[in-house]
């Protein structure tokens, strides 16, 4: 009877699922019609540098010939709005918005269906799981992401990070079809859009490298990186020159990157950075603002050779890292992270925490609004309570990420030590 | 977590144990079964690892610490700062010039005349402060048109022949800086005389002409930071007394004041004021001869049904300080750069009760707020007219005008072009000395803080400073004294509230260890332990190398 449940699923492809997941869209978009300016709101779903309404303030300038970033309200890049003004007007034709981001959701979810098809997750070039016949198909990944709670409410509170999301799965789902250099424009998208992803570049290179190696014809890692690296840096020169051509300025660098290196911004949100900087004295702000940066990007070269035989193992790792560390981090990173997860389903037995993150995320996802709520409109709490259950949700999504790293590597373990199979370890 | 991912990628030790039961006494000894030999590939990769975060410390967050944390300390002139704090570098002497207008008096009679009261000014004068110098008025035509070109003459005397027989008179003239001297002709010296009654009279007239600048200057040279060696003689402390209590009364010094002119009525009329056309007539014409020392700005507001804090009918002397409804009526404290004065026309059915003793300006219906304005209370007029013309307007804006020349710190002895000058020449003084004493502090500051840093617009604005501190020491007495004084007071205040400096005013170094430690701490540990297994692993390969060969 399984069988039978997964050849129709097979054949039934995913048309379905994304049919399901737009009305479903479609439908908490026209049903609840405060909906969408209500989640735009929460601090939770948008930031300073993805929020929908700062986007339709920027909108709004540029459309009346105004430079975007006077003002001081808009963080995010330049090429959004000449995409956002082709839309009719979203106060009176919101529909058309609500179209574009349902469908950006379906692509990320197709580019995650293929990444999952490929089974990367399991086997990859130089490794292979014991355990890899246990795994989800494309379908269900696809699925478990289109109905993440979080997923659907990032789609209905509109922030700009979509973009982001789409196309960093992407690039992963080129990389993975050896498409090198459309994976490399689609990481540098995602790169122009929220600075981020470029620490993404090396396990990318490394993918890309895997999945086109050729055992007749062996290329060299360094070149191919090299490539890549040319690639990416010509891709972002063009974005920013054409960036400068549409708005006439160089601005946009320190309005968008600017704004999220220095967090000048310290509107509270789901990280932890604007309560340290808060709180922070002035004369040690820039030395700490450096610490946080380098603290964030020191895990990529490090995981990177750590898990150089499962790259997309180091990709959804330090996607996880980005949700907890960045400086402006939302529950739409922690979806893009929650969404590769599945992929590793293989590993699900050695997770050792499961029960344990599933409630302290749940326990942050249910109290971080009330607390929130209490502090800012009640007025009985004060920020303390939120960035205490911020403190708490980053917990949450450390644990799941530092488990998914005991689990991965403990695989690899077992592969090492065969006799070792489903006894307990002891670290030394 | 770092670390835990290298040491997960460990060969785990085992800890299944073999248990070994020893029939004979049948206790269970433990033993452990050693973890297989690291591979070679996993040493080097966890080698690499700890290089990777190594090289990111070492090579951008060392050169990120160093540029982040520097503190930037521009070169200040720290001597010559505190030399003007302690009033070395610049003698507080204000010379005078009297010019003396000897009218048709012959040369030789002039000079000796000159010489002898210039002698009788030194005996009367023991302030070093304040030097009287005598010259004579240089064209003996038309003493008017001699003032206004040589402004640095504070005082022209106008000796004229008349016509009492022994005694001398002088009066002030109103409206310029003349003392006009009226001699009997028989008082002239002789050329070999020792003295002269004409010339002690005049040195007398002069001396307590000026006597209340020479008060209030050196009350200011007192109250200075400048150390008793350098300061002239001291006063005594009634004049002290009197000076603080004048001064403390007036404004903060200010290029720009702003003046507000505020109609309160206690019912629905009188509506509208005719303040435009009073202005103009009473008070302007001593604001333009203010204008060499202050701008001013001036709004005006009509405010209906305003309650004054007091109820009660007549006012008593506790009553006039709570008087003004500071909650309800719409006085503006000062916005902007300038300083607020307040003129409040009250009309009301109020009086006061304590007609004022001591100030002859005070009349029972204004009182005078020290360093905020004046209040006048004035009758409701009688038809129930709406408008309250510019006549009904002329007494309050002249008692207006000279609680202004009061509130602004103005001597209250001598004409008034004389009191503009000395207002000028105690406004000038004030920088001058309020200017040193913020650089005094500044190097006090610099000295005591060691870890402030001080960024170069702080260097910059002292220099600037000193700069025109140096050229107000120069023309002390002068016209541009004052316009230099007031730079250098600024910049000097700018250098020293310099925004970044004074955050770090009350940050003391064990405050670094408590930024440093819990922040930092969960970084370097990992980092520390990391480095040092590397290195004591490097050793016992080595050593087995050796031993091998």
């Amino acid at each position: 009877m399984t069988k039978d449940k997964m050849s129709f699923q097979a054949t039934a492809g995913t048309a379905g699922l994304f049919v399901v997941a737009a009305a479903l869209r479609l439908l908490l978009f026209t049903a609840f019609p405060g909906l969408p300016n209500l989640l735009t709101g929460r601090v939770e779903i948008s930031t300073p540098v993805t929020s929908f309404k700062r986007l339709q303030e920027g909108l709004f300038l540029y459309n009346h010939n105004v430079n975007p970033y006077d003002g001081g309200v808009y963080h995010q890049a330049p090429l959004l709005l000449p995409l956002f003004s082709l839309l009719p007007d979203p106060s009176t034709y919101p529909i058309f918005t609500y179209i574009l981001y349902t469908l950006v959701d379906l692509l990320s979810a197709n580019a995650l269906y293929k990444i999952a098809e490929s089974g990367e997750g399991g086997a990859s070039r130089l490794y292979s799981s014991p355990r890899k016949e246990k795994r989800w198909n494309g379908y269900v990944v696809a699925a478990l992401f289109l109905f993440n709670p979080f997923t659907i409410a990032t789609c209905i509170g509109r922030p700009t990070s979509v973009f982001t999301t789409c196309a960093i799965l992407h690039a992963v789902a080129k990389a993975l079809s050896g498409n090198i250099f459309t994976s490399m424009l689609s990481l540098s998208f995602a790169t122009y859009l929220s600075m981020y992803p470029l620490l993404l570049l090396p396990p990318m290179v490394i993918l890309a490298y895997d999945r086109t190696y050729n055992p007749k014809v062996p290329k060299s890692l360094a070149q191919l990186a090299g490539m890549c690296t040319l690639a990416v840096s010509a891709s972002l020169a063009l974005l920013f020159l054409s960036s400068y051509a549409l708005t006439g300025s160089w601005e946009f660098l320190s309005s968008t990157y600017g704004i999220q290196l220095t967090l000048t911004d310290l509107t509270p949100n789901a990280g932890l950075w604007w309560y340290f900087f808060t709180e922070m004295f002035d004369s040690f702000r820039s030395f700490f603002l450096g610490v946080f940066w380098l603290h964030l990007s020191s895990y990529t070269p490090a995981l990177t050779i750590r898990l150089r035989q499962q790259p997309l193992a180091v990709i959804t790792l330090l996607l996880g890292i980005f949700a907890i560390f960045k400086p402006y981090p939302s529950i739409a990173d922690t979806s893009l992270f929650l969404s590769l997860v599945p992929c590793f389903r293989h590993v699900f037995p050695l997770l050792r925490y499961s029960f344990v993150t599933a409630s302290v995320v749940l326990y942050g996802t249910f109290l971080g609004p009330a607390f929130y709520h209490l502090w800012i409109y009640a007025g009985s709490g004060n920020a303390n309570f939120f960035y205490a259950i911020t403190l708490v949700w980053s917990l949450g999504l450390s644990l799941i990420v530092s488990d998914l790293a005991f689990a991965v590597l403990r695989d690899e373990w077992e592969v090492e030590r065969p006799e070792m199979r489903g006894k307990e370890i002891r670290q030394i | 977590m770092s670390a835990d991912i290298k040491n997960d990628g460990d060969p785990k030790p085992s800890s299944a144990e073999a248990t070994v039961s020893l029939p004979a006494t049948g206790i269970a000894i433990v033993e452990r079964k050693e973890p297989p030999p690291e591979k070679e590939s996993d040493t080097r990769r966890r080698s690499w690892i700890v290089l990777s975060f190594w090289l990111i410390a070492v090579f951008i967050g060392l050169p990120i610490w160093w540029n982040t944390t520097t503190i930037y300390r521009a070169n200040l002139p720290l001597t010559q700062m505190t030399d003007w704090a302690d009033g070395k570098a610049c003698e507080p002497v204000f010379p005078l010039r009297i010019a003396l207008d000897v009218g048709s008096l012959p040369e030789q009679e002039a000079q000796n005349l000159l010489r002898l009261t210039q002698h009788a000014l030194d005996d009367l004068n023991d302030f070093s402060g304040h030097h009287l110098r005598l010259q004579l008025a240089q064209a003996p035509t038309e003493a008017t048109t001699q003032v206004r070109d040589d402004s640095n003459v504070a005082l022209t005397i106008r000796l004229a022949p008349g016509d009492a027989a022994h005694t001398a008179s002088s009066s002030l003239h109103p409206h310029l800086p003349i003392l006009d001297v009226q001699y009997p002709p028989n008082s002239l010296p002789t050329a070999n005389s020792p003295s002269s009654g004409l010339a002690t009279y005049i040195a007398t007239q002069l001396g307590s002409t000026f006597a209340e600048e020479q008060n209030i200057i050196s009350y200011l040279l007192e109250t200075s930071s400048i150390t008793p060696e350098h300061r002239p003689k001291g006063i005594s402390q009634e004049v002290v007394d009197t000076v603080s209590k004048r001064m403390t009364r007036s404004l903060k010094y200010s290029q720009t004041y702003h003046l507000t002119f505020s109609l309160f009525t206690n019912g629905p009329v009188p509506s509208s004021w005719d303040i435009e056309a009073a202005i103009d007539e009473y008070m302007k014409p001593v604001l333009d001869m203010l204008k060499t020392i202050h701008d001013f700005t001036i709004d005006t507001q009509v405010q209906l049904y305003a309650s004054p804090g007091v109820q009660s009918h007549v006012l008593g002397k506790e009553d006039l300080s709570s008087f003004i409804n500071a909650a309800e009526w719409p006085l503006s404290p000062s916005i902007g750069g300038a300083p607020t004065v307040n003129f409040i026309v009250y009309i009301g059915n109020q009086t006061i009760g304590v007609p004022s003793e001591t100030d002859a300006a005070e009349t029972s219906q204004s009182w005078m707020i020290p360093q905020w304005g004046s209040v006048y209370l004035l009758a409701p007029p009688p038809a129930e007219a709406a408008h309250v013309s510019s006549e009904t307007l002329k007494q309050p804006i002249l008692t207006f005008t000279s609680h202004l020349l009061t509130l602004l710190g103005t001597p209250q002895s001598g004409s008034v072009p004389l009191r503009l000058s000395t207002l000028a020449r105690i406004r000038s003084a004030d920088l001058l000395l309020r200017a040193s004493s913020s650089l005094g502090s500044l190097a006090r500051l610099t000295l005591a803080l060691p870890s402030i840093s001080i960024p170069s617009n702080v260097a910059n604005g002292v220099v600037k400073t000193i700069h025109h501190l140096e050229l107000a020491c120069a023309s002390l007495g002068g016209a541009k004294s004052l316009e230099h004084a007031r730079i250098a007071e600024h910049e000097a205040e700018r250098a020293f509230f310099e925004k970044s400096m004074v955050g770090q005013l009350y940050f003391p170094d064990e405050h670094k260890i408590a930024v440093y430690l819990p922040l930092l701490g969960p970084i370097g540990v990992p980092l520390v332990m990391g480095l040092l297994n590397e290195i004591k692993a490097w050793k016992t390969r080595r050593s087995q190398k050796l031993k091998a060969a």
